[in-house]
């Protein structure tokens, strides 16, 4: 729907220097602090995967099979969300500790990191939710905004998404092959170039978990293989469920190309706070989530140490009343239902309803009139050196 | 740990079963001191000899090698949350198994106030493979001077205590000059060391009393001067001085160790830099690249400033640079450079 035209541009502005304002504050007071809790969840990551592993040794007793997979699933749900999605975001970087280091580290999930950082951090952060220039609305199977035509394999998008909650690593791997622009705009060597990478980093953690650590197992591999297999399952549904819920909930909005161009820098924060949405929650379910329960806040500062985001999470919902901008958030099934209705609703061939100049749950009311702005351009966020590259 | 352990965790089956982390990260989990490559180690002992230095003793894991008489390490730190690197002399005798470093406080620097103020017992620090080229491979030779001035002590004492350790102690005139005797570090082992062995003779010069160093100094001090090979270290206002002297009165090699960079001239630079990491654009005129970083309000890694130690090393997307040390302008896509001895010689996109 795009940006909301009870704000002028010096509210605009105001609202973005509000922000960077709140940044500065943060990152000015990283410390101590941070660092231990870092550490403290890359020793539980490690403690729960060699624990897990070690049950997963003795799997034909039952309970010791569940536990193991179940200490797993934790780890490698932590490893993905809190530890390797943020890390590659650059969030840790501050430390220079070179374990934490956004250039080095890889994840462990099958989509090697270099090519993440791309799709995600570039295309999908900078992009977030412009239908047709974000990779990540629909992931190119579905169709997640009215401004996508549709065709009739939609009809089907509730099983492929399904498939694609079970199969996530592997969605995220092939994803930044962008093999719809293959033979367009993207040659076939680049493709396969990719394509190789892709795969070195899937036969290596295809052979750890389904063939190294079964045969170690000599007897219990069966039980080490199935054990590894349904952590992997676990760590998938979740992550699918997560992601699914910061982008693609009945109010989160979507933005046309034309409405993005020449952004400045408060304009793009308004997009990001837009096109998320926040999913309330315990602060373990926060850590399990790598804190993309505060979607608004992880897209506003990407690079800020998650931890954080609990901090900032009242003031941003402060500011965004303040400017009366929606600011989404609800319990997990609220936001999960949202999401349900988006995939089963958008199945079905219809256009997007003009509901008049703004949504719904935005009032006309203005903030105290601002000076007039001086619009500053974010280089590496404004949709004209988008179109170019 | 054990020969047989460490050859498993270096296989690539360890590898592979640890892939997309490393066995070091798991050997966390026991001690953060273990690795299977990087040498580490624990503070053993803190001792401070003066009020403005300390003096570390530092247990190092099996992956420290021995190193050459006055070599340094890059020494990293955990402070407040981030990882600090920064060069110090080895000052303990080569083939010793503990390392000891002295670190004198250096103006505001954080790593060594902390350590000179806060060091203690036990703490976990970072180390390197010994780096330095301050003792080349000679034979020790017949004569030898030691000169040294402030901190600079440091590499002099870990050749003449490797020197003593390896029973090949030559005709030696170890001269140091410390501000006033309050600053005078390893004293009690000099004079221990000069009443054992006839042939080390000391020369201690405070230059709050008697002057910065002097042509008559060393004449009178000095004998055989010409007959000595020289090791150097010091500021670099002391070295430069130290070295036109002697090379009025020698011939024979004199070799030196840097703690500053030597004063070059003001390093200028022109153009644009874009840091691209933090949207920061700023003008390239004053400075290296790294001081034009931290006066934009970025905090780059860095170790010596000097262009020794690659701690600063980063990316440049595309730009020109010139090496300060040579002044050759390079025209770079997609290049590793340290910052701190590039300035900007035309519009540079970096990587932070
Ligand atoms: C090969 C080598 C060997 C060395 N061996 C030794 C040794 O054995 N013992 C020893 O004590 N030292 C040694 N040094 C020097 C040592 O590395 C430095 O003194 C180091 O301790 C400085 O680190 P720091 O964090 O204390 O200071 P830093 O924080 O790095 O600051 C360095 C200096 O710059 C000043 N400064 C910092 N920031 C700014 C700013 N923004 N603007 C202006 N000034 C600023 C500080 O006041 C300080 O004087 C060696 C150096 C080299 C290169
Ligand atoms: S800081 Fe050591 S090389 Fe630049």
């Amino acid at each position: 729907m795009g940006r909301p035209t009870h704000l002028s541009d010096a509210d605009v502005e105001q609202f973005g220097a509000e922000l960077d304002a709140l940044r500065d504050e943060v990152m000015k007071s990283l410390g101590k602090d941070d660092a231990r809790y870092i550490y403290r969840v890359l020793n539980t990551q490690r403690f729960s995967e060699v624990a897990g592993r070690a049950l997963l040794f003795a799997g034909i007793l039952p309970p010791a099979w569940l536990a193991g997979t179940a200490l797993l699933s934790l780890s490698k749900i932590l490893e993905n969300m809190e530890i390797g999605h943020n890390a590659m975001h650059g969030q840790w970087d501050w430390m220079q500790d070179p374990a934490l280091d956004s250039a080095t580290y890889d994840w462990d999930n099958t989509c090697p990191g270099r090519e993440w950082k791309h799709s995600h951090n570039y295309m999908h952060h900078t992009y977030t939710n412009i239908v047709g220039m974000d990779r990540d609305v629909g992931y190119s199977i579905l169709r997640m905004s009215e401004d996508q035509k549709w065709n009739p394999a939609f009809l089907f998008q509730p099983f492929y998404v399904l498939a694609l909650a079970a199969f996530f690593q592997w969605g995220v791997a092939l994803h930044d092959l962008e093999w719809e622009r293959v033979g367009k705009d993207k040659s076939y060597a680049e493709a396969l170039s990719q394509g190789r990478d892709i795969w070195r980093k899937v036969r290596r953690q295809v052979l750890k978990d389904y063939v190294l650590f079964p045969v170690l197992a000599g007897p219990m591999a069966p039980f080490v293989f199935s054990g590894n297999m349904v952590a992997n399952f676990n760590r998938n549904v979740w992550s699918f469920l997560i992601i699914f819920c910061g982008h693609f909930t009945e109010e989160a909005e979507m933005f046309r190309i034309e409405e993005t161009e020449n952004e400045t820098q408060g304009e793009w924060y308004l997009r990001q706070m837009l096109a998320s949405s926040n999913v309330n929650g315990s602060v373990p379910f926060h850590v399990l989530t790598g804190h993309l329960g505060y979607q608004i806040e992880h897209h506003l500062f990407p690079d800020m140490p998650s931890n954080r985001y609990r901090e900032i999470g009242p003031k941003i919902q402060a500011i965004a009343e303040r400017y009366n901008l929606n600011y989404n958030t609800g319990p997990f099934s609220k936001q999960l239902g949202g999401v349900a209705k988006r995939i089963l609703r958008m199945a079905l061939p219809h256009r997007r309803k003009r509901k008049g100049p703004m949504p719904s749950s935005i009032h006309h009311e203005r903030p105290a009139a601002k000076t007039q702005a001086q619009r500053r351009t974010r280089t590496n966020g404004s949709a004209a050196t988008a179109a170019a590259h | 740990m054990k020969p047989i352990v460490r050859k498993v965790l270096k296989s690539s089956l360890a590898k592979s079963l640890t892939t997309p982390l490393s066995v070091d990260h798991y050997l966390g989990l026991i001690d953060s001191k273990l690795s299977v490559n990087e040498p580490r180690g624990r503070i053993a002992d803190v001792q401070r000899q003066t009020p403005d230095s300390v003096t570390l003793t530092i247990a190092p894991n099996d992956n420290w090698i021995t190193p050459r008489p006055g070599q340094h390490i890059l020494f990293g730190i955990d402070l407040d949350g981030v990882r600090h690197r920064r060069c110090f002399s080895i000052a303990s005798a080569a083939r010793n198994d503990r390392v000891e470093i002295t670190v004198k406080r250096n103006g505001d620097g954080v790593v060594s106030n902390f350590l000179v103020d806060r060091a203690k017992a036990g703490q976990l620090v970072y180390l390197s493979h010994p780096e330095g080229e301050f003792y080349p491979n000679v034979e020790p030779p017949a004569k030898a001077l030691l000169l040294s001035a402030g901190s600079g002590i440091t590499p002099v004492m870990s050749i003449l205590r490797s020197w003593i350790d390896q029973d090949c102690l030559p005709d030696v005139v170890f001269m140091h000059y410390a501000s006033t005797d309050e600053d005078m570090i390893y004293t009690d082992e000099l004079d221990a060391l000069a009443d054992a062995h006839a042939s080390l003779s000391l020369v201690i010069r405070y230059t709050q009393e008697h002057g910065r160093i002097d042509g008559d100094t060393l004449d009178r001090e000095m004998h055989e001067l010409g007959e000595r090979m020289t090791w150097l270290c010091g500021p670099s206002g002391f070295m430069d001085a130290a070295e036109s002297l002697l090379d009025a009165r020698t011939t024979k090699p004199i070799f030196r160790e840097q703690f500053e960079a030597s004063r070059r001239e003001a390093a200028q630079g022109e153009g644009e830099v874009h840091f691209i990491k933090s949207d920061v654009a700023a003008s390239g005129d004053e400075g290296s690249l790294l001081e034009v970083a931290e006066n934009a309000g970025l905090n780059p890694p860095y170790g010596c400033r000097m262009g020794i130690c690659h701690s600063c090393k980063c990316r440049v997307s595309e730009g020109t640079v010139r090496d300060l040390r040579n002044n050759e302008v390079r025209e770079i896509r997609d290049t590793d450079i340290q910052i701190c001895i590039h300035a900007a010689a035309g519009d540079v996109a970096l990587e932070i």
